[in-house]
């Protein structure tokens, strides 16, 4: 669909036009859609815009319609019906003749919102480099890496996902997403080669991303699944045959080791530097090693990710009391495998 | 002078410190072309694979004495490993679609013996030489092997009756997965 639309300025106003991709133009008004079988009431009734008018209040409704469908956790009606909304407001500004700019901006916003970044752009384009630069959201629009992240997931969810956002969710959440993988295997290459599976992962099945979902907690669960499934298949193999993996049936009564002595000349961990820095890295490395996969889980789930122990019992299918005897074990063996390991060095 | 840490503080200490020593992050380009499906990417690898279905369709069923006896269809399959390609059969013991997720547990009936650790099935439609989508298979202690994946909207649909006792609308191509 390609739609002319004349510019509301003092200058001689270009032809502009917008080419909408196939998602969105399946909705076009003219072809009977759901745009307008669904809104009977634009014919019989007229705003004080006329058609405009009507076209404008349809567009804020469908966007309405489209914000409450993706709440609802229903994403392919939500970016339909913002993709419906654009539409509506092109033609709202077709049967006005004028660009209404505060319309403009819902349109770009409401493209966005639908993952179509090209209809985005092209709105943008009609812009003034004056109008960008005075309007802070334009200049949002304007600059991918301050998209708000349901944006980009809209536009990585695409089956043609915009590769400009993709860099941007990249670097968002790459430094996140390298430390947890970095906590899991304790080995750079080897968490870096998890943090690119974890993205590799969550592209190939991206049509099931919600754009209002926590992508963080998302993308740090993937990658915690991964190391778990890896895990379990290297179990499978025999190849871990000297690791310890603990029973999930297993309670276990420890005491509440929950401190670690180290001898140091520095009492504040953030002012550690050079080779004590590097050493105490080293030592919490060794000692995370040595536990169980669980474990290790248990102790990023709680102190990382701040979930609770009967949360962790309940990903496990397991009691919370269970789940708390885990933790102090872990705690229990890194507290015992730090001090060990701060004592040698000794 | 000693100072007693948090196990929780030294936790987050080391996150923090990981989290500062990063390398850069990978580009979307190469993100996009990791995630290409091995049939784009080997487009006539895949066809030479889907073209040994039609051989074995035309000679496998009829050396296959003990089909009429059998209640299920075994799948034909092909297992691709490297420079060899071997004709299979494949059961299919257990099939479940709930929602969009596929559970299937097969057993693989090939000439030599298969104890790979994990396979990657490539579900090809039976009717058509078109690849249908991807799943990873891990051998279970019973020498079965068991997947679990979400399938495209319009095949959950389409399957959603299917029985393993039917005749299954798919033929499959085998990897291991340390080939892959």
């Amino acid at each position: 669909m390609r739609v002319c639309l004349s510019r509301h300025t003092q200058q001689v106003p270009p032809p502009l036009t917008l080419s909408f991709d196939r998602d969105i133009s399946r909705s076009d008004v003219a072809a009977g859609s759901r745009v307008v079988t669904g809104e009977s009431a634009m014919s019989d009734r007229t705003s004080p815009g006329g058609a405009a008018g009507d076209l404008r209040a349809l567009a804020s409704n469908l966007a309405e319609k489209a914000a409450a469908a993706r709440q609802a956790g229903d994403e392919s009606t939500a970016s339909g019906f913002f993709g419906d909304a654009v539409v509506a407001a092109v033609r709202a500004m077709e049967a006005s003749q004028e660009m209404a700019l505060e319309l403009v901006l819902h349109a770009a916003r409401w493209a966005l919102e639908a993952g179509d970044v090209a209809t985005a752009r092209s709105f943008l384009e009609m812009q003034s480099r004056e109008e960008v630069a005075g309007s802070e959201v334009w200049r949002q629009i304007a600059d991918v890496d301050a998209w708000p992240d349901a944006w980009l997931v809209a536009a990585v969810r695409r089956s043609r996902p915009d590769e400009e956002a993709l860099d941007a969710l990249a670097r968002r959440y790459w430094r996140v997403l390298f430390g947890r993988c970095q906590m899991l295997v304790l080995k750079r290459e080897a968490a870096a080669d998890l943090a690119q599976d974890t993205w590799c992962r969550v592209l190939r099945a991206r049509e099931k991303l919600l754009p209002n979902g926590n992508f963080r907690a998302y993308l740090l669960m993937i990658a915690t699944n991964l190391w778990r499934d890896s895990k379990r298949a290297a179990l499978r193999a025999g190849m871990m045959a000297s690791e310890r993996m603990s029973s999930l049936e297993e309670e276990l009564a420890v005491g509440d080791g929950v401190s670690v002595s180290l001898e140091e000349t520095l009492p504040d961990l953030s002012q550690l530097e050079g080779v004590a820095r590097d050493r105490l890295k080293q030592d919490l490395d060794f000692a995370l090693e040595q536990l169980d996969a669980l474990s290790r889980d248990v102790l990023i789930a709680r102190f990382l990710d701040g979930v609770s122990c009967a949360e962790i019992g309940r990903r496990y299918g397991r009691t919370e009391q269970t789940a708390s005897g885990w933790l102090r074990r872990a705690l229990s063996e890194l507290k015992a495998c730090l001090e060990a390991s701060r004592q040698r060095a000794r | 002078m000693k100072t007693r840490f948090l196990v929780e503080d030294l936790i987050n200490w080391r996150s923090a410190q990981a989290e500062a020593d990063v390398p850069p992050p990978p580009r979307a380009a190469k993100l996009l072309e990791l995630t290409r499906p091995w049939w784009q990417v080997q487009p006539e690898h895949f066809q030479a694979l889907v073209r040994q279905f039609e051989t074995m369709l035309r000679v496998g069923y009829a050396m296959d004495p003990e089909r009429a006896q059998r209640q299920s269809y075994p799948v034909p399959a092909v297992l691709a490993q490297t420079n060899v390609e071997t004709n299979a059969l494949v059961d299919v013991l257990y099939f479940s679609l709930r929602g969009r997720t596929l559970r299937m547990r097969f057993a693989v009936r090939v000439a030599a013996d298969l104890r790979r650790p994990g396979l990657e099935v490539t579900f090809v439609a039976a009717e058509s030489p078109e690849p249908l989508f991807c799943a990873k298979a891990n051998l279970s202690p019973d020498g079965d092997y068991r997947l679990e994946v979400g399938v495209p909207t319009q095949l959950a649909e389409a399957w959603s009756r299917l029985r393993v006792t039917q005749r299954m609308p798919f033929r499959l191509i085998l990897r291991p997965q340390d080939e892959v």
